[in-house]
């Protein structure tokens, strides 16, 4: 099993569900966050005063997937969150040794 | 009045009040009598003084207006005259004063004329106090009438009730604040006489239930009939005005009454004990009354510790219009509404329609002046829901009262969630450090009352379960109709209701780094002023669902829309022009009155930014087009007009150089403030030019043709027969100079933003010929003003210049030009 972990636009969240669902993978978690990657942040102007934006707001995706439909996962996301701009995001891709549902106890397989 | 047989007979008189006091009657009877007979002496001089123009009233005051006059007391007269007092009025006063002077009264009087009543609350306190008995003796009962209506007053009633609790302070505090005095002042010690017209005065001016509970008003008369039986006889035998009952006059005056004992040291002390325990009583009443009597705040309106109440409930559940004002006055005074009262409108407001709320406009005023965001509206507005008022007030609200939602994300039901986004607004003032930007926003709105009344409107239509927005719009329309609302402050509440998920839609959902998302945005809205309201009904309806809901996250990507869209707004619609197939357009143009033809409003509009259209209602436009026509190259055709509390100056003219700087610098000239302005010019070299400003000497308004010198004034100057830099210079040689506001001046130049025009934006401390300043300093670096966008927060400037040189945008290097000469002009501002 695979945890991918999509920092993504505040807006693609729901196409990124979309594309999600549309493989079967209904579970996710979704969490506001802020930061920034390789441009970080940007200066935006207000009456003419200029001020740095340096922590953008991003949502955080996370999906376990089964390492069969990982990389199919990881397409879909990467699709259905880019607009081809500065500020599209990241996917991560890490490792899940174990899961447990907690309602019965029993492990995924 | 024969001096000698008057004397003879006031003496008899006074003897017999001794008499019949001793014969066991009350003293309270007694001395009606005895203030009976001197007003039938008083009547007599009134008749024999002759008349005055405007007429004359004899006024008893104190305690000879309660008609408790002791026979050595002070005789207090107020003397009303119905005109200023002239040689006649004097004639008057020396026939009705000097008998009694040589009768042997000392008299207090007060001589006053009706036109002094107005000022009646900054009067002395201690005439106020004497007022509250005031007595008509002889003369014009109308002028009486008008003494009382003006006592009246809230406001001279507060101003009584605060004189008595200062003047009773110092009094008690000459006695210790103790009522055990071994040798008592019968009138101003703490339990005497003065306490006892003291806390009646106090009632009678807040409630006079007061007086009946804990049986404080018997208490009050047989301490009263007491004190006044020992003070006649202190009278009679000191045969002068004096109050103090020593050890040698208790023994005197026990024994006259005859109290029990064998010796007078036991007959003293059973008077004592009489006197203590009449003045205990006298003491707790006053001290429970000044405890818990209401402060007069309006007709039947008080406040005590419980909150803002009616005064008398009874006649409150008959005038339904009253009830809106007890909430008026709570926020005012920063308190609660008391249960009781919330209790009497609860019984009363289901038969309660709109029209007998709020019957006339003035009333209906008062509700919209209400809801003015500040400290305690959510809490005034939570009380009006609970006793069911604001349904009646706002009848739309009725339909979601307890009206459940269920999402996963709303947490209280819709009337609650309302009420809470107004409370969102209101911690915006009260708390401005936790949300600095926003609330630095909300103080920017002209009519923040607005947002509110969006507010309790926004969500009625949740009622139905879809398009709720459509369905509120439709549901507030009515009600909208019914209020006096500031021109286009209907149609912004409709705008601020059809759209209040519009921006948190598009803050949260659509990609607003594409500036296409953001200028649609921005077209939708239409100028700054609605954005700025939309932004703060956003994060006031969002913060509205639940404590979670507007996260820090949200508020930034809210924040970022506002400012791309300002930004929009001012800075990139240049480029955005009207054209003559443009749909507003064609509808301003097919709408058109019958004195315009339909290619004066094309050949008017066509060329002028499509901001134009959204910041002017059509009839203004069709204003416009009419100051427009026939327009030659010399001219400058003028308009001025008030607009609410400022006044409005409409030019339009064709292209000329120094134009907006000129018309600036005139206005600047007469000490007007310019408050905000649009200034735009067409390819075609038409210029409409608008501003607003502040008249804060009242010049127009205080000279007959005012208007027309300052119009004459600046087609002098637009023809160049005259200069405003004359005329400002002598305007600011005579100005003491304000100490500015700290607002550190920012110049910005920006090319990019627009494809015709270089932007420049200037933020600086307001001042005098500020905006006359800057754009002279921008034509005098030869550069073409061809828009201009001007705000005033505060005491902050914000302009917007788009300009060019030689028809094209600026240079970096002429931009570094103009940018280093603007912050030159504007450090010596500083």
């Amino acid at each position: 099993m695979k945890l991918l972990k999509a920092i993504i636009r505040p807006s693609k969240v729901d196409e990124v569900k979309d594309a999600l669902a549309k493989l079967n993978i209904s579970g996710m978690t979704v969490t506001e966050v802020r930061g920034h990657g390789k441009q970080k942040g940007h200066t935006a102007i207000y009456r003419g005063k200029e001020y740095n934006v340096s922590l953008l707001p991003k949502m955080q995706v996370e999906v376990v997937v089964t390492n069969t439909i990982c990389d199919e996962a990881i397409r879909a996301i990467v699709e259905a969150a880019r607009t081809g701009e500065i500020g599209d995001g990241r996917v991560f891709v890490l490792p899940v040794e174990q899961s447990y549902r907690i309602r019965t106890g029993e492990q995924d397989v | 009045m024969n001096t000698g047989s008057a004397a003879a007979q006031l003496d008899d008189a006074r003897r017999n009040v001794g008499s019949d006091i001793l014969a066991g009657e009350s003293g309270l009877s007694a001395l009606e009598r005895y203030t009976a007979y001197i007003d039938r002496d008083l009547q007599r001089l009134y008749a024999a003084a002759g008349a005055v123009e405007g007429g004359v009233a004899l006024v008893a005051l104190g305690g000879y207006g309660r008609r408790h006059l002791c026979p050595y007391s002070d005789i207090d007269l107020l003397l009303l005259f119905g005109e200023p007092v002239g040689a006649a009025g004097e004639q008057v006063l020396r026939k009705l004063l000097h008998p009694l002077w040589d009768a042997g009264f000392v008299v207090g009087h007060q001589v006053r004329d009706v036109g002094e009543l107005d000022g009646l609350e900054v009067d002395n306190p201690e005439f106020l106090l004497a007022l509250a008995d005031a007595r008509l003796v002889a003369g014009e009962v109308a002028l009486r009438n008008r003494l009382q209506a003006a006592f009246d007053r809230p406001a001279v009633q507060a101003q009584v009730l605060a004189a008595l609790q200062e003047l009773a302070e110092a009094r008690h505090a000459q006695f210790s604040g103790t009522l055990y005095q071994l040798e008592p002042d019968l009138k101003d010690a703490p339990g005497g006489l003065r306490d006892i017209a003291a806390a009646r005065t106090i009632a009678a001016a807040s409630d006079p239930a007061l007086l009946r509970r804990h049986g404080d008003a018997a208490a009050l008369a047989q301490a009263e009939d007491f004190l006044l039986r020992l003070r006649t006889l202190l009278h009679l035998e000191r045969r002068r005005n004096d109050n103090a009952l020593g050890h040698e006059m208790q023994e005197r005056i026990a024994g006259l009454l005859a109290y029990p004992g064998p010796s007078s040291r036991q007959q003293v002390e059973s008077l004592m004990a009489d006197y203590f325990s009449h003045a205990r009583a006298v003491a707790r009443a006053l001290e429970r009354i000044r405890r818990t009597a209401p402060v007069p705040l309006g007709v039947n309106l008080g406040r005590t510790r419980d909150g803002v109440q009616f005064i008398d409930e009874q006649r409150a559940a008959l005038h339904p219009e009253s009830w809106p004002a007890v909430f008026q006055a709570a926020l005012e005074a920063g308190t609660p509404v008391a249960d009781g009262t919330l209790e009497c409108i609860r019984r009363n407001a289901g038969e309660a329609s709109l029209a007998s709320l709020l019957p006339t406009s003035g009333h209906r005023a008062g509700l919209v002046g209400m809801l003015r965001p500040r400290r305690g509206l959510y809490a005034r507005l939570s009380e009006m829901h609970d006793c069911g008022l604001l349904g009646r007030l706002v009848p739309p609200f009725r339909s979601i009262v307890c009206r459940v939602v269920r999402d996963f994300y709303h947490k209280y039901t819709v009337d609650e969630h309302t009420l809470q986004a107004v409370r969102n607004l209101e911690r915006l003032i009260t708390a401005p450090d936790v949300h600095p930007r926003f609330s630095a926003l909300l103080h920017e709105i002209d009519s923040p009352e607005l947002l509110v009344l969006a507010l309790l409107l926004h969500d009625v239509g949740k009622w139905r379960d879809e398009d709720h927005a459509v369905e509120s719009v439709r549901m507030a329309e009515g009600f909208l109709d019914e209020l006096p609302l500031p021109d286009g402050g209907r149609e912004t509440v409709i705008f601020l209701i059809r759209h209040h998920l519009q921006m948190s839609q598009v803050a949260f959902r659509r990609d607003t780094e594409d500036p296409e998302v953001v200028r649609q945005f921005a077209v939708l809205v239409g100028g700054e002023a609605r954005l700025k309201m939309l932004c703060l009904m956003t994060f006031a309806d969002v913060g509205a669902v639940s404590p979670d809901t507007l996260t820090p996250w949200k508020e930034e990507l809210l924040w970022r829309v506002y400012v791309d869209a300002y930004n929009c707004l001012t800075r990139q619609y240049a480029d955005d022009l009207i054209g003559r197939t443009e749909t507003a357009a064609r509808e301003c143009i097919a709408r058109r009155p019958a004195d315009l033809t339909d290619a004066e409003v094309a050949s008017f509009l066509e060329g002028l930014p499509r901001r134009y259209l959204q910041l002017f209602d059509r009839r203004t436009v069709y204003d416009h087009v009419r100051l427009a026509r026939d327009i030659h190259p010399d001219e400058v055709h003028l308009r001025l007009a008030r607009a609410h509390a400022s006044w409005e100056l409409t030019a339009v003219t064709l292209d000329k150089p120094m134009l907006f700087a000129n018309i600036c610098g005139v206005l600047s000239s007469f000490g007007m403030d310019i408050l905000r302005g649009h200034a735009m010019t067409t390819p075609g070299g038409l210029v409409l030019d608008v501003f607003q400003f502040a008249d804060a000497e009242r010049f127009l308004a205080l000279n007959p043709g005012a208007s027309d010198t300052v119009l004459h004034a600046i087609e002098d100057v637009v023809a160049g027969r005259s200069s405003a830099a004359d005329r400002l210079r002598g305007r600011l040689r005579g100005l003491r100079r304000r100490p500015s506001a700290p607002v550190t001046p920012i110049v910005r130049l920006d090319g990019d933003v627009s494809r015709r025009y270089t932007v420049l934006e200037i933020v600086a401390a307001d001042a005098l010929g500020l905006l006359y300043r800057i754009s002279r300093g921008i034509s005098e670096r030869g550069c073409e003003i061809d828009l201009v966008l001007i705000a005033t927060e505060g005491q902050t400037a914000i302009d917007v210049f788009h300009i060019t040189r030689r028809g094209v945008k600026l240079t970096p290097a002429e931009q570094q030009e103009l940018t280093a000469y603007l912050q030159h002009i504007l450090e010596d501002e500083a």
